[in-house]
C-alpha cells in the first residue's frame, strides 16, 4: 500500500571526525517485498549511514524490524520478489586496502549483476561473518579443507601457498593451529565461530558484515566473539554488526544505529547513546530501558506490521510522547528521526524539523542521491 | 566456502513463475523457467497425446497389413511400420499409455505401502522400528527385478500383477525417505511440545509428523513413476509382463529386437525414446518441485 | 514441588551429557539454572518436563514419582507443564495458524469447547492480535512467533513453568515483555518456574534464586544456593 515512497533525506550519515573516505555508503535504500496477491511489504526504508574504514556500526532492532533484509540487499542475497531502490555503494577502500583487495573502483551494490557480486564483491571486498557458524561450516571437510578451498577460490592461489595462506587466516581470527584439521562438530562454539571469521577474513575484505554473530552463544562466548571483531575493526577494516544484543553492540561499536520498523531511526556515537546523554529516539530509550540491567521495562506495543505501515511515525502508537505532529513522517535530522525527540525543545507544532547535515565535517556527501528502481 | 557457498544458494529463489524476478540472479532462474517449461510441456503433451489420441484414432488390434511391413519413417508412417506393417507412431502412444498407467498406478500405491511403513517405523521408533527396517533391508537385498518377475509369476499376465510387481518392489525408498524425515522431525521441539501439551503418540503422528513428510513423499512418488514404467518395460520385454497383444512400449522394443539386427533401427528406437522422454520430462518437474519444498526456500522473506 | 535427584541423562549411553544433577524447585518459587551453551543445562530442563527420559535417577512432581517419560507419561503429568524452547521457528508447527498453534494443546486434550475463549483471553495478554493470531509461523517475526509459543504453554494453566533459553533468539523489548507475562502467570496462578539460560544478569533479574551448572554437577550433592556473583 505505500509505495516506495522515499522521501528523499539524504540526512544522517557523515562518516565520524573528518576520517578517510567511507567504505560502504548507503544513501536511501529501501528493499520492498512483493507478496502474492500484490501485497508489498516494506521491509527497509530509506536507509542512509555511511561506514569508513576502522569503524563499527551497529545496526540494532527488534527481530523483523527489516535488519537482516538490508544485509541481504548489500550481499545481493534478496528472494526474487524483492525490489529495492536507493544506492548502496562499495567504494575503493582509499589506500588502506590490502595490495589485493580486488579490483578497486566503486561498485554500486544494489544494481551490480549477480555475477559481479560472486567473482568480485562477496569473500573479496565484503567478508560474512555469518550467524550460525555450525551450520555455515560444511561438516564433512576440516577446518583447512574449507579454508584452503575459500583460498583457492578467492585469491587463485594453488596448493603449496594455498595452505600457507589459509594457516595466515586462521592465525588472524587467532584460530588455533592445531585444530585447523579437526571436523566442525570437533570444535567448541567459540572455536567454530572463530572458524567461520577465518572464512570471512580469507578474501581481506576492506567491509566485514556480521549479521547476528552472537545470537545463541552464551555471555562468555559473545565477549569474546565481540572482542575479536573489534580487533579485526581495529586492523582498519569496517565492520557492520547487525545484532539485537544491545550489550554486544555496546562493546564493539563506534555508533549505534538504530532500526524500527524498516527505518533508522536513530544514528548516533556508540558512547553517547549508551551512557550519557543516551537515546534521543523514544524508541531507542525504550529498547534500552528494556534491558535487564537497567528497567526491564517492555515498550508497550507491538511494532507495526511491515505490511501495513502508518504514514506517519511508525512508533507513534506506542511512544507516550506522540502528538498530532506525528502523524507526518519525521525527517531525520541531528541522527534522529524524532518530532519530540528526548532532550530536546518540543518542536514546533506542525512542521518537521527541516533536514540539515548531522556533523559538519568535510564528509564528501554528493552522491548523486541516485535512486534507481531496480525491475527486471 | 563461507562466500562461495551463499552465492550458489543466493542464486536461486523458489518464487512461482508469476512473480517477475528482480533482475539479480536472472540468468540463472532463466534458465531454470526453461527447464521447468519443456519439462511441463513435455508431461502435458504426452499426458494429452494418450487421452486424445485414442478417441481420434481407434487402434485395431487385429490390423496387419503385411504389404506395408518394416517401412522406414515416412509421411504417412513418422515413425515407420513395424514386422507386420502396424505404424509405430500409434503403436508408440498406446504403449505410453499403457507405461503411463501401470507407471501411475504403481507409483501411487507403492507410495502408499512406503509412507505407512516408514511412518509407522519413524513414529514408533525403538525396536519396532529397527524390526521394520530390518524387513525393509531384507525386501532391498533381493534384486528388484528378480522379486518382481518372482511376484508376476504366481498370477496370470495382466496389468494388476505388473502394477502390484511394481508397487511391492518400489515401496522401500520412500519408506526410506519418510522414515528418515519423520526422525528428524521427532526431535523438533514443536514436537516435544505437542507431548507436553499432552497428545497422544497417534496424534503427534497424523496431526504433526505425517503433515510435514507428505511433500517428500509427493516427490517420491513423482520420481517412482519414471521407475515404475521402466520396470513395468523390463517385465514386459521379459515377456512377463503385459500380454502380447497389449501395446506396451517394452514388448514392442522386444519384439523388434529381431529387425534391428537387420539393421531396421527404428521399431526400437521410437519406443525407446517414448520410454525416455516421459522419464526426463517428470523427473524435471520432480526437481522442481524438490527446490519449492526445500525448507530454505519455503518463505519467500525472511525478516 | 519439583524435585531432580541424581539424574543422569544423555542420548549415548556412554557419554551422559548430565551426570548426577540434583535440582529441587519448591511449589511457586522461579529457580535460574545458568551455564555455558552446550553444558547440557537444557537436557536437565527436558528431563524435568518429562520429555526426556533420563538413564538414572528420579523425578517427583508435587510428591508423585515419575515412572515414565513422552508418551509413557500420563497426560495429567505431562500438562502440568508449560515448556518454552529458544528457537520459535523450531518450536511450532510450520503448518498451524498462530491461534491453532495455541489451541492445539486444548484440541489435544478434546477440549475444543474451550478454545474460543481461552484463545481469545490470551492472545491479548502475549500481545497478539487477531490478525496475527490468522498467520502462519513463517509470516511472522521471531518475537511474536514467541509469543505464540507462550501462549500455547500457558494454556492449559500448567502448575510449571520450563523456559529453555526463552529469550535467547529476542531482542530486549521483547524479552522483558515476555518476561513480564511469565511473571504475571505465576503471581496470579503460583506456578513454579525453572529458567534455564546463560544471560546471568537476566535470570537474576527474573528469577528467586539462581543456580550455576558448575555449582551443581561440581558437588552434586550439595544443594544449590543462590549464587553471589552480580
Amino acid at each position: 500500500m505505500n509505495a516506495p515512497a522515499d522521501t528523499g533525506s539524504p540526512a544522517a550519515a557523515a562518516p565520524p571526525s573528518g576520517s578517510p573516505a567511507p567504505v560502504l555508503s548507503v544513501r536511501g535504500l529501501s528493499v520492498r517485498f512483493v507478496m502474492r496477491g500484490g501485497r508489498r511489504i516494506a521491509a527497509v526504508s530509506d536507509a542512509a549511514f555511511d561506514l569508513a574504514p576502522g569503524e563499527c556500526l551497529a545496526l540494532v532492532g527488534e527481530s523483523g524490524c527489516g535488519k537482516s533484509v538490508l544485509a541481504a540487499a548489500l550481499l545481493g542475497l534478496l528472494p526474487g520478489n524483492a525490489r529495492t531502490a536507493g544506492s548502496a555503494r562499495l567504494n575503493a577502500a582509499g589506500g588502506t586496502a590490502g595490495p589485493d583487495a580486488g579490483d578497486g573502483g566503486t561498485i554500486e551494490l544494489l544494481t551490480a549483476s549477480e555475477q559481479e557480486l560472486a567473482r568480485t564483491v562477496r569473500g573479496r571486498r565484503i567478508g560474512l561473518v555469518p550467524q550460525s557458524p555450525a551450520a555455515h561450516l560444511t561438516p564433512v571437510r576440516t577446518v583447512r579443507a574449507q579454508l584452503e578451498e575459500t583460498v583457492r577460490e578467492l585469491t587463485g592461489v594453488r596448493r603449496s601457498g594455498a595452505r600457507a595462506d589459509a594457516e595466515r587466516a586462521a592465525d588472524r581470527a587467532a584460530f588455533p593451529l592445531d585444530h585447523l584439521d579437526r571436523y566442525p562438530h570437533q570444535l567448541s562454539g567459540g572455536l567454530a565461530q572463530r572458524a567461520a571469521t577465518a572464512l570471512a577474513l580469507v578474501g581481506d575484505a576492506p567491509l566485514l558484515l556480521a549479521d547476528e554473530p552472537t545470537t545463541g552463544l552464551d555471555r562468555d562466548l559473545v565477549e569474546r566473539t565481540v572482542d575479536e571483531l573489534r580487533r579485526h575493526t581495529d586492523d582498519g577494516r569496517a565492520l557492520l554488526m547487525i545484532t539485537h544484543d544491545l550489550a554486544a553492540a555496546e562493546r564493539i561499536a563506534d555508533r549505534v544505529a538504530v532500526m524500527y520498523a524498516g527505518r533508522i531511526v536513530e544514528l548516533a556515537d556508540a558512547p553517547a547513546f549508551f551512557g550519557t546523554p543516551g537515546p534521543r529516539h523514544p524508541y531507542a530509550r525504550g529498547l534500552l530501558d528494556a534491558l535487564p540491567e537497567r528497567a526491564f521495562r517492555p515498550i508497550p506495543g507491538m511494532p507495526p506490521e511491515l505490511g501495513a505501515l502508518p504514514d506517519g511515525c511508525a512508533f507513534a502508537a506506542r511512544c507516550d510522547r506522540a502528538t498530532a505532529a506525528c502523524e507526518a513522517l519525521p525527517v531525520p535530522a541531528d541522527g534522529v528521526a524524532c518530532h519530540h525527540p528526548v532532550g530536546a525543545p518540543p518542536a514546533a507544532p506542525g512542521g518537521p524539523t527541516p533536514a540539515e547535515a548531522t556533523e559538519p565535517t568535510g564528509a564528501q556527501r554528493s552522491e548523486e542521491d541516485g535512486r534507481r528502481a531496480r525491475t527486471a | 566456502m563461507a562466500d562461495t557457498d551463499t552465492t550458489t544458494s543466493g542464486t536461486g529463489p523458489a518464487t512461482s513463475g508469476t512473480a517477475t524476478s528482480g533482475g539479480r540472479a536472472a540468468d540463472g532462474r532463466g534458465r531454470r523457467a526453461v527447464r521447468v517449461g519443456v519439462s511441463a510441456a513435455l508431461t502435458a503433451a504426452v499426458v494429452l497425446a494418450v487421452l486424445v489420441v485414442p478417441l481420434l484414432f481407434p487402434l485395431d488390434r487385429q490390423a496387419v497389413d503385411l504389404a506395408a511391413k518394416l517401412q522406414p519413417p515416412s509421411l504417412t508412417h513418422p515413425f515407420g511400420t513395424d514386422e507386420v506393417g502396424r505404424d509405430l507412431l500409434l503403436r508408440c502412444v498406446y504403449g505410453l499409455r499403457v507405461s503411463l498407467l501401470v507407471g501411475v498406478v504403481a507409483a501411487l500405491a507403492a507410495t502408499v505401502i512406503g509412507t505407512a511403513v516408514g511412518a509407522l517405523a519413524g513414529a514408533l521408533g525403538g525396536w519396532a522400528d529397527r524390526a521394520v527396517m530390518r524387513v525393509v533391508d531384507l525386501f532391498s537385498s533381493v534384486p528388484h527385478l528378480l522379486l518382481g518377475i518372482f511376484i508376476v509369476a504366481m498370477f496370470r499376465p495382466g496389468v494388476w500383477p505388473v502394477i502390484i510387481s511394481v508397487a511391492l518392489t518400489h515401496w522401500l525408498s520412500t519408506a526410506r525417505i519418510v522414515r528418515a524425515e519423520v526422525l528428524s522431525l521427532r526431535s523438533r521441539p514443536y514436537i516435544d511440545a505437542a507431548v507436553s501439551g499432552g497428545a497422544s503418540r497417534w496424534r503427534v503422528t497424523v496431526r504433526h509428523l505425517l503433515p510435514g513428510v507428505l511433500p517428500q513423499a509427493g516427490l517420491a512418488a513423482v520420481l517412482m513413476v519414471p521407475h515404475a514404467i521402466w520396470h513395468e518395460s523390463a517385465l514386459s520385454f521379459l515377456g512377463l509382463g503385459l500380454p502380447a497383444h497389449e501395446a506396451s512400449l517394452g514388448i514392442m522394443v522386444n519384439a523388434a529386437r529381431g529387425s534391428l539386427l537387420a539393421g531396421d533401427w527404428w521399431p526400437t528406437l521410437f519406443p525407446g525414446v517414448f520410454i525416455i522422454v516421459p522419464t526426463l520430462a517428470i523427473a524435471g518437474l520432480a526437481g522442481a518441485w524438490r527446490e519449492r519444498i526445500n525448507p530454505r526456500r519455503r518463505s519467500e522473506l525472511m525478516l | 514441588m519439583l524435585e531432580l535427584r541424581d539424574i543422569t541423562a544423555g542420548y549415548e549411553p556412554r557419554t551422559p551429557v548430565v551426570r548426577g544433577v540434583s535440582l529441587t524447585v519448591a511449589a511457586g518459587e522461579a529457580v535460574g539454572l545458568l551455564g555455558p551453551s552446550g553444558c547440557g543445562k537444557s537436557t536437565l530442563a527436558r528431563v524435568a518436563a518429562l520429555l526426556h527420559r533420563p538413564d538414572g535417577g528420579t523425578v517427583t512432581l508435587d510428591g508423585e514419582t515419575v515412572t515414565g517419560w513422552r508418551h509413557r507419561a500420563p497426560r495429567r503429568q505431562r500438562t502440568a507443564y508449560g515448556v518454552l524452547f529458544q528457537q520459535p521457528r523450531l518450536s511450532a508447527d510450520p503448518r498451524l495458524r498462530l491461534g491453532e498453534l495455541i489451541a492445539e494443546p486444548l484440541r489435544a486434550g478434546g477440549r475444543r469447547a474451550e478454545i474460543a475463549d481461552r484463545v481469545g483471553e490470551l492472545a491479548p495478554v502475549v500481545g497478539l492480535t487477531d490478525e496475527l493470531l490468522r498467520r502462519r509461523p513463517h509470516e511472522v517475526s521471531d518475537g511474536q512467533l514467541q509469543r505464540a509459543c507462550l501462549a500455547r504453554a500457558l494454556v492449559l494453566r500448567p502448575r510449571w513453568l520450563i523456559c529453555d533459553e526463552m529469550t535467547a533468539m529476542l531482542d530486549a523489548s521483547t524479552t522483558a515483555a515476555l518476561v513480564a507475562v511469565v511473571e504475571s502467570y505465576r503471581r496470579e496462578s503460583g506456578a513454579g518456574l525453572l529458567a534455564v539460560g546463560h544471560d546471568r544478569t537476566l535470570l537474576a533479574r527474573w528469577c528467586d534464586r539462581t543456580v550455576r551448572w558448575a555449582d551443581l554437577t561440581g558437588a552434586p550433592a550439595a544443594r544449590a544456593e543462590a549464587p553471589a556473583d552480580r
